[in-house]
């Protein structure tokens, strides 16, 4: 497939992020309305003097009705403007750029564990379905899935930095690969569990299949039927699962981000949505959909170089 | 002795005294502290949170300040006076003091950052100064109260007597900017601030780290310390575990673990429990049926059993609340006795308001903001109320949701605490009760007593002295009587290194954000 066929099927899907777009700041706007809470209020801690509280209200026009509030921030958003934070008071770009790298950074060292433990594990465990290692395996992908982060950071936190002393607690450090290690372990253990299971049953289906059979009748290796003929079949789920996972960590991971003082966009829209901070909550939720379309086109596109077939149809 | 005439005894002495010796003292190194959450400015006029004051003043200097003692001290003014009727107060400043970027402090710069903090979000610092209220509403250029009579004095009145107007000078929204920097800068002054303090911005990294360097031409001399980091550690526990590793110099006690630093072997030597000038509370809508029946917010009163909380879910590290007005605030009544746990009595009072046994009362809703220990606290007052046939329905909201709410008199009984901006009983009684400040302005029990509004506006402009308090303490009484159920007055639980010299444990000042200032600790290592 030429990049001149590739580029239609992808203008289609960055057309189609308009409407979708649209929608999902439509909806946080309406649900940020009906929510209980006063941004101007919220911003003035225990005593909030109600002229003040006024004045801020008229000030980022939060007093004007609703449709004239979207329609306003909407306008700035075609000019290519996300707007002000009403907690920070500076532009939404820079607050959210701020956090990015930090995000960007996690994800992909979180991605990375992942993808090469989840497909070690997942292939392990398929080469002898219902064994004693199958079942450890597997029980261990579970134990991933089901952990809660919070606790699972912590008790990393404590072995590895409070007890051996070997990895810095939290924080960003100056980005070191030392700071990085504890968040992006229990950031990638949920998905390694993830990626596992699907490794091991898409690979399981796919060796089941005739030309398996075949390839092992022709007397090939153990190592290249599975490395050649069988893996790269078994991918296109697991390659969704991952493509999934890494826009999910893109979107942030506030757990991890807490327990791990980790500088990311995840922590940030938590506190932005309890200060009712609307230009950065809309603006966070924008660009999460924007990486979620990016992130399932990144998958469509894979599947094109991994199956033939589907380059025919 | 006159006021006028202490208050001059007070800063003589202070003067006589003069900044701390330095013998023995270390020079140098970098103090390591932790804030939970990014400040949002480091603007005095915009802040409203105790993040942003922490370093706010650090950065900034006031006319005057608070001691460890909560007496106020010298500072920017090195000098001032009061006139007789107690409404003029003529600050003279001292001659050589430097912004950081190293134009000299004017007169003029005063008047300029007061007119300027009251446009921010603190306007009631400013509002007793004649002309504010013109000021604010824009009927005025300027406060015409704030009088610049020369390069080094100014003069500030005021509409009426306000005794602890000398702590609202030291409340860092009083904080001095340079006029020329403050209007270059505009909004981006929030993360460009400049000021005289002792310390200046070195960078930020949002969501993880301040760093202050020392200023080393402060009109104090240059602080010990070289650098200050603040890093941005929202979990208490990720805190703690940096303090155990020795990355981090002070900290807060998470909580849940009050008893257990007591007890370890290391800790217990570090562990510093201070009270501050906070009250937790439990309020009552007073206009919203039932609880605008007296009698059913006494029955709830007698029905509720402090010690099981404060020895309980808060490990006796709290103190339990008798009174309205917390133990360190100056004017204190240790006798004054709010209601005492009596289940029987506050049967008799249920069936007094006709609902014996709770029957007909239906059930009642308590309103509080997340978190742990507030959900906790709940959930005892939920059982404790049990005991006299009342069903406790739990509400929780996040603290944005919960204060509008509470605010526009949504909740019937819901928590909420208070913490001084300053030590003086107003902060708490008038601020709290009286019925002008219904609402948002603090008063959210919409409590209205003529009665109480006479003995605090008398008491507000009373000259300081043991009258005054008194006339504070009749109201307090009044109030307890009436509207509102205090649980505990919070502490600040920290833990300090040894080393850590000079960190000042005032009422004030509460971990882990600790308003102390730290131009006066030092690393002995």
């Amino acid at each position: 497939m030429t990049l001149a066929e590739l580029a239609e099927p992808v203008a289609k899907r960055l057309l189609a992020l308009i409407p979708v777009l649209f929608g999902i700041s439509l909806l946080v706007f309406v649900l940020n309305a009906v929510a209980l809470g006063d941004p101007a209020r919220a911003m003035l801690g225990q005593r909030g003097d109600p002229e003040v509280i006024a004045q801020i209200r008229q000030d980022y026009a939060l007093d004007r009705p609703l449709w004239i509030q979207y329609a306003t921030w909407m306008g700035r958003l075609l000019r290519g403007n996300l707007g002000h934070s009403y907690h920070q008071q500076r532009p939404v770009s820079e607050v959210l750029g701020e956090r990015f790298p930090a995000t960007l950074r996690l994800a992909l060292a979180a991605t990375l564990i992942a993808v090469t433990l989840g497909l070690a594990i997942g292939i392990a465990a398929a080469l002898a379905p219902g064994g004693a290692l199958d079942h450890v395996l597997m029980g261990a992908a579970v134990v991933g899935i089901s952990t809660p982060v919070f606790w699972l950071g912590l008790m990393l936190s404590l072995l590895f930095a409070v007890w051996l002393g070997w990895l810095p607690v939290s924080g960003y450090g100056d980005g070191s690969l030392a700071n990085l290690v504890l968040p992006a372990l229990t950031l990638g253990a949920l998905h390694t569990g993830t990626i596992a299971r699907m490794t091991r049953s898409s690979l399981l289906e796919v060796i089941r299949q005739d030309y398996i059979q075949a390839a092992r009748a022709k007397g090939l290796a153990e190592v290249t039927v599975i490395g050649k003929h069988a893996l790269k079949n078994s991918l296109i789920p697991v390659v969704t699962v991952i493509g999934i996972g890494l826009a999910d960590l893109l979107v942030g991971a506030p757990l991890t981000e807490t327990v791990f003082a980790w500088p990311g966009l995840g922590r940030m829209l938590v506190a932005a949505v309890g200060q009712r901070d609307l230009p950065v909550v809309m603006g966070a939720v924008l660009v999460f959909a924007v990486v979620y379309v990016l992130g399932s086109l990144l998958v469509d596109l894979a599947y094109l170089v991994i199956d033939p077939r589907i380059r025919r149809e | 002795m006159s006021t006028r005439g202490a208050l001059w005894l007070l800063t003589f002495a202070l003067v006589l005294a003069g900044p701390t010796a330095a013998a023995g003292q270390n020079k140098g190194g970098t103090l390591r502290g932790a804030f939970a959450s990014d400040p949002p400015t480091l603007d005095p006029a915009q802040a409203t949170d105790t993040t942003s004051s922490a370093i706010i003043r650090q950065m900034f200097d006031t006319l005057v300040e608070l001691d460890e003692t909560l007496k106020p001290v010298p500072a920017l003014a090195d000098r001032w006076t009061v006139s007789k009727d107690q409404k003029i107060y003529t600050f003279m400043l001292r001659p050589g003091v430097r912004f950081h970027h190293g134009r000299e402090l004017r007169a003029s710069d005063v008047k300029f950052s007061f007119e300027r903090g009251a446009k921010g979000k603190r306007p009631w610092v400013f509002e007793k100064i004649v002309g504010a209220k013109e000021f604010l509403r824009g009927q005025a250029a300027e406060i015409r109260g704030i009088r610049v009579v020369d390069d080094r004095t100014v003069e500030i009145t005021l509409e009426r007597s306000f005794a602890p107007f000398l702590y609202l000078m030291a409340y860092d929204a009083a904080s001095i900017v340079p006029r020329e920097e403050a209007a270059r800068r505009g909004a981006e002054f929030a993360s460009h601030p400049v000021g005289t303090g002792p310390f200046r911005l070195g960078s930020w990294r949002r969501d993880d780290q301040v760093v202050l360097e020392a200023f080393r031409e402060h009109f104090r001399g240059a602080p010990y310390l070289d650098r200050i980091v603040f890093r941005v550690i929202p979990a208490e526990i990720t805190r703690f575990n940096e303090y155990k590793t020795g990355h981090l110099d002070y900290t807060d006690i998470p909580t849940g673990h009050c008893r257990a630093v007591q007890r370890d072997p290391v800790l217990k030597y570090e562990v510093a429990i201070w009270p501050i000038l906070g009250t937790q509370a439990m309020r009552f809508n007073v206009e919203r049926p039932p609880f605008n029946d007296r009698r059913i917010r006494q029955a709830i009163g007698h029905a509720i059993e402090p010690q099981a909380i404060v020895g309980g879910l808060l490990e006796g590290c709290v103190v339990a609340g008798k009174g309205i007005l917390p133990p360190a605030m100056p004017g204190f009544n240790p006798s004054m006795a709010g209601p005492v746990f009596d289940p029987d009595h506050a049967r008799r009072l249920l069936a007094e308001a006709g609902f014996p046994g709770g029957k007909g009362l239906g059930p009642l809703v308590f309103s509080y903001n997340t978190g742990d220990l507030n959900q906790r606290i709940a959930e005892v007052l939920q059982a404790q109320l049990k005991g006299i046939g009342i069903t406790l329905e739990l509400r929780r909201l996040d603290w944005a949701a919960h204060i509008k709410l509470v605010d526009e008199g949504g909740a019937g009984f819901f928590r909420q605490g208070w913490i001084a901006d300053y030590p003086d009983p107003e902060n708490f009684l008038t601020v709290l009760f009286h019925s002008r400040n219904v609402g948002a302005a603090g008063n959210t029990s919409r409590y209205r007593n003529p009665a109480l509004d006479r003995l605090l506006d008398e008491a507000d402009q009373m000259a300081p002295g043991p009258a005054r308090f008194k006339r504070y303490q009749e109201a307090e009484q009044i109030v307890l009587n009436d509207a509102v159920i205090s649980l505990y007055h919070y502490t600040s639980r920290a833990l300090i290194k040894p080393y850590v010299k000079g960190l000042e444990r005032s009422p004030l000042s509460s971990a882990p954000e600790f308003l102390a200032p730290l131009r006066k600790v030092w690393l002995d290592r």
